[in-house]
């Protein structure tokens, strides 16, 4: 489903060149949920952002569900992620002072399907994370646990095949994060193939992982 | 030179295209000739942020370009009330010399503009972005006629004099006119006009039928020629219902219920999508059989409606003007 | 499709918007009342012109001046029959008339000499002495007054009838058989209609004289300038001007007016747009965040820019639709007090007429064409920096 070869990414911020990935490899199979370890800085989010079409590698090259992702200009990678990626950010990431439903229509904003279409797909994505009865609630007035759900149900409204989450539990409390734990599970149990980018403790020895990858200064540690 | 509220809405606006024109210019020739799809070095990825800030000041001018064409006509037609000998636009627009290549200009530029932006939504949907580098060559060299346009109208109207007398398009377009080319229209029969005129149609028609690219593309210009040709020989006579007065302005007077927009609006559009597409053809390589369907079908319209004029005014009258 | 749309995308820039009131708010008061001010003028200028027109419309065909060393004079009234066998002349009058200085007040009035039993050179004219009582009773003479001249006159105490001073110093008693109302105020208003004889004796002129001659023309409309070449030759001393000429020199005023103040508001409303150019410029982290989620949400640049253009649209048609409101609200409710004195103020009386009421959609099209594409033009370069701003900020 993933397949990372040889990616390096370097960024030039005012005249100094950072190294942020050097030569990772990767494969994920589809269904497989994929830990990716690491201190801040090691590069795990450069490299989440390089699968999802974000940026594009300095060099090497990235095949997601069959297609050169980090060749795609921007457009097509962009439709890409509508079609195939959906996203958990850090702190949820909500957009201020929408509704819930609002924000989990969002990613289906520039695809220009009829009105009644997107209303069903938000339905069924909210559903399934138990938020439709506040479905017309402004998100800065939700609890933490609505917040998720809610996040949780934009990264599914289009049904991805891969869901890239991003530091899930920073700022969370313990029991928040085992429910976000579970709903992760969930989404393994239905066939959707995970990569958690994490130092959080509590992912470590899950039974659903099936790899586990540290990034040390941009480099896969062996 | 007057400064009328409207001549002032021209000129901004015409500040505003020169400048935002002139930085799309800059930016386009720099993509012209660096533009690398391959590579991933910072300065591909400044230019590729960068054409997207050229097709959205591109955008801006085409979609500004339409409406102000006709607020342009409209002008000038407000002018002619106030310029001694005038009627209608045609007087204004040839009071100063260069006036009527000034709207051919304007209308080249509209052509091109809408073509340039067919490619560029072609070229948007292309996996390796295959055209950007021609788009923007080709936006290089259409920025050669849209400055002509601008410098032009700038000196049209700080050349416009409402105390010179001009003559009204009674004069301008009859065989007694001044301009050679066009006396030589008013002297052959109006016939031969609208012959071709229809025959072009057909063989566009035909050229539609068979997909052929270099057909459209030919008949259509050649349809396009024509039809304005026999618009001012022929067909306007019936519109005005007075077999002296030839002119393809008075059209869009409210007199006769600003006709004219509606009539320049199906033969423009009809022939722009065929000759547009016929050139994204030559380029793509594919059949935009999308675009020749809407000019088939507004080539149709327009021959269909400007043809009721003539065949209304026999039934009614028992007689050919 | 080429320009399919986005009525979601159209939502969420309403929000957007919304979202971001203080700021919007601002830039949409801002550019409203530069846009009210902006059309105020424009509207005022129309309708003055407007009036101007309606006014054109009653003045003869032709009006013949007599230049003597370069300074107007009189022309003898014998020349009438001369004129008369010009062909396509319909009818020819001797006008007297003239200003008359009312010192208390500083202001001048147009008093128009006139005979009863004489065809009336304007219908104007012939309908406002219609239906007036002209008995004499104790006064010298009688005459008709327009409004502003009854307000004047009473603000001085004459009531029934006012003391004209005759360039000889003599008084000569005239009263007030009427008042005339008329829609045509801004003609109208400072007139005085008096018989022919007192109008000779207020002036101290010579009864074989006229102040003007006016010509009707029988003929068709576009022979008049075979008539005017005739009596050129005829009569070189005389200066002829048309009713066309009139016309264009005042449309020429209005228009070299009103576009002398805009060309003044153009320089306002450009530093306007360098204040919103650099407020959108600058650009917030948490804008960024957001444009950084969208993208990670699959949004493209090009979506991102719409959004960015539909909200520059929506706030500029809003405050050019309310701009538009309260300017016709204020032109033609409230008769645009203050900034009409722009346009009024080189008339030597300031009468107070009625802005009459023409809005036309071409007037929208121009008020239009100078606000909203304008804006978004101001909008367009900060709203592409907005949107290529980098997704994998958010990823951080």
């Amino acid at each position: 489903m993933i397949v990372v070869s040889n990616v390096s990414k370097i960024f030039t911020q005012a005249e100094e060149r950072v190294q942020a990935l050097s030569h990772v490899s990767l494969h994920v199979a589809q269904g497989e949920c994929v830990l990716l370890k690491g201190a801040s800085g090691s590069g795990k989010s450069t490299l989440l952002s390089l699968i999802a079409g974000l940026a594009q590698p300095t060099s090497g090259s990235i095949v997601v569900a069959g297609e050169e992702i980090s060749k795609m200009p921007e457009r097509l990678s962009a439709q890409m992620r509508r079609e195939r990626i959906g996203f958990i950010f850090q702190k949820f990431h909500l957009i201020p002072y929408l509704s819930v439903q609002e924000n989990v229509t969002t990613p289906l904003v520039p695809e220009n399907l009829p009105l009644h279409v997107i209303a069903e797909k938000a339905k069924r994505a909210m559903e399934r994370c138990r938020i439709a009865h506040k479905a017309h609630m402004s998100v800065h007035r939700l609890s933490g646990g609505e917040q998720q759900r809610t996040a949780i149900a934009r990264a599914l409204v289009h049904n991805p095949m891969i869901v890239l989450a991003d530091e899930p539990t920073a700022n969370l409390d313990r029991k928040l994060s085992l429910s976000l734990i579970e709903e992760l599970r969930a989404l393994k149990d239905e066939g959707v193939t995970l990569v958690v980018a994490t130092h959080d403790p509590l992912f470590f020895d899950l039974d659903f992982v099936d790899q586990t990858i540290e990034l040390h200064h941009g480099a896969l540690r062996p | 030179m007057t400064l009328t509220p409207e001549i002032i809405a021209l000129l901004t606006l015409d500040v505003i295209f020169l400048g935002l024109g002139t930085l799309a210019l800059i930016l386009s020739l720099r993509i012209a000739y660096r533009w690398d799809y391959a590579s991933s070095t910072p300065l591909q990825y400044r230019l590729t942020k960068q054409s997207t800030l050229v097709a959205v000041i591109i955008k801006y001018i085409f979609i500004l370009k339409l409406p102000l064409f006709l607020f342009f006509v409209y002008t000038c037609d407000k002018l002619s009330s106030v310029i001694t000998g005038a009627m209608c636009a045609s007087g204004v627009v040839n009071s100063v010399g260069f006036g009527l290549d000034l709207t051919l200009f304007k209308l080249f530029n509209l052509y091109g503009f809408g073509f340039w932006l067919l490619l560029h939504v072609e070229d948007t949907s292309h996996v390796r972005l295959a055209y950007t580098r021609l788009k923007f060559i080709l936006f290089a060299l259409l920025c050669v006629p849209l400055f002509a346009e601008i410098v032009l109208e700038i000196g049209f109207f700080t050349r416009l004099d409402v105390s010179k007398i001009v003559s009204c398009c009674g004069t301008l377009f009859s065989a007694a006119s001044s301009s050679a080319s066009l006396s030589l229209l008013f002297n052959v029969d109006a016939r031969l006009w609208v012959c071709l005129f229809y025959f072009f149609y057909m063989v566009s028609l035909i050229a539609l039928g068979f997909k052929s690219t270099a057909g459209m593309i030919v008949s259509n210009t050649l349809f396009l020629i024509f039809a304005l040709i026999s618009l001012i020989v022929f067909f306007s006579t019936y519109v005005y219902e007075l077999p002296t007065h030839r002119c393809p302005f008075c059209l869009l007077q409210k007199e006769y219920y600003y006709v004219g927009y509606g009539l320049y609006i199906m033969l423009f559009t009809g022939t722009f999508c065929a000759v547009g597409g016929g050139l994204l053809a030559l380029m793509t390589h594919t059949i935009p059989y999308r675009y020749w369907r809407l000019s088939g079908l507004f080539n149709t319209a327009y021959v269909l409606s400007i043809s009721a004029y003539p065949l209304a005014y026999y039934l009614k009258n028992g007689v050919w003007l | 499709m080429l320009f399919s749309f986005r009525w979601l995308l159209l939502e969420y820039a309403v929000r957007s918007l919304f979202r971001r009131f203080g700021k919007n708010f601002f830039i949409f008061l801002i550019l409203s009342f530069l846009i009210f001010i902006l059309s105020s003028v424009l509207m005022i200028a129309e309708s003055i012109k407007a009036e101007l027109n309606a006014t054109l419309k009653t003045l003869p065909d032709i009006t013949l001046q007599r230049f003597v060393a370069g300074k107007q004079t009189q022309i003898p009234i014998s020349r009438v029959d001369a004129l008369l066998e010009i062909q396509g002349v319909g009818s020819v009058t001797p006008r007297i008339w003239g200003y008359y200085y009312f010192k208390p007040a500083g202001v001048n009035f147009s008093v128009v000499g006139l005979d009863i039993y004489e065809e009336p050179y304007s219908a104007t004219m012939a309908r406002l002495i219609k239906d007036v009582n002209w008995t004499q009773g104790s006064y010298d003479a009688m005459m008709i007054v327009g409004e502003g001249v009854k307000t004047i006159l009473r603000e001085n105490y004459y009531n029934d009838f006012f003391h004209f001073i005759t360039p000889e110093g003599q008084t000569k008693k005239v009263g007030i058989a009427g008042v005339f109302h008329s829609d045509l105020a801004l003609e109208a208003n400072d007139l005085i209609v008096l018989p022919k004889r007192a109008a000779y004796e207020i002036f101290g002129m010579n009864a074989s004289d006229a102040t003007d001659i006016v010509l009707k023309v029988s003929a068709n409309v576009s022979e008049i300038p075979t008539i005017v070449a005739k009596i050129i030759e005829k009569f070189p001393d005389l200066r002829v001007v048309t009713r066309d000429d009139i016309r264009v020199s005042y449309q020429n005023i209005f228009d070299y007016k009103s576009g002398f103040f805009l060309a003044l508001f153009c320089v306002c409303a450009f530093a306007f747009f360098i204040i919103v150019y650099d407020k959108s410029n600058a650009l917030s982290s948490e804008e960024k965040k957001e444009i950084g989620i969208l993208k990670a949400l699959g949004w493209d640049t090009d979506t991102v820019l719409q959004e960015k253009f539909f909200e520059s649209f929506i706030l500029s048609l809003g405050a050019f639709l309310f701009g538009l409101a309260t300017a016709l609200f204020y032109v033609y409710a409230l008769q645009a007090p203050l900034l009409r004195a722009i346009f009024t103020g080189y008339s030597a009386l300031k009468p107070p007429f009625d802005l009459p009421y023409t809005l036309s959609v071409s007037m929208i099209v121009l008020l239009f064409l100078l606000s909203v594409p304008v804006y978004i033009a101001a909008t367009l370069i900060p709203a592409w920096r907005t949107s290529i701003v980098d997704a994998d900020e958010v990823l951080r």
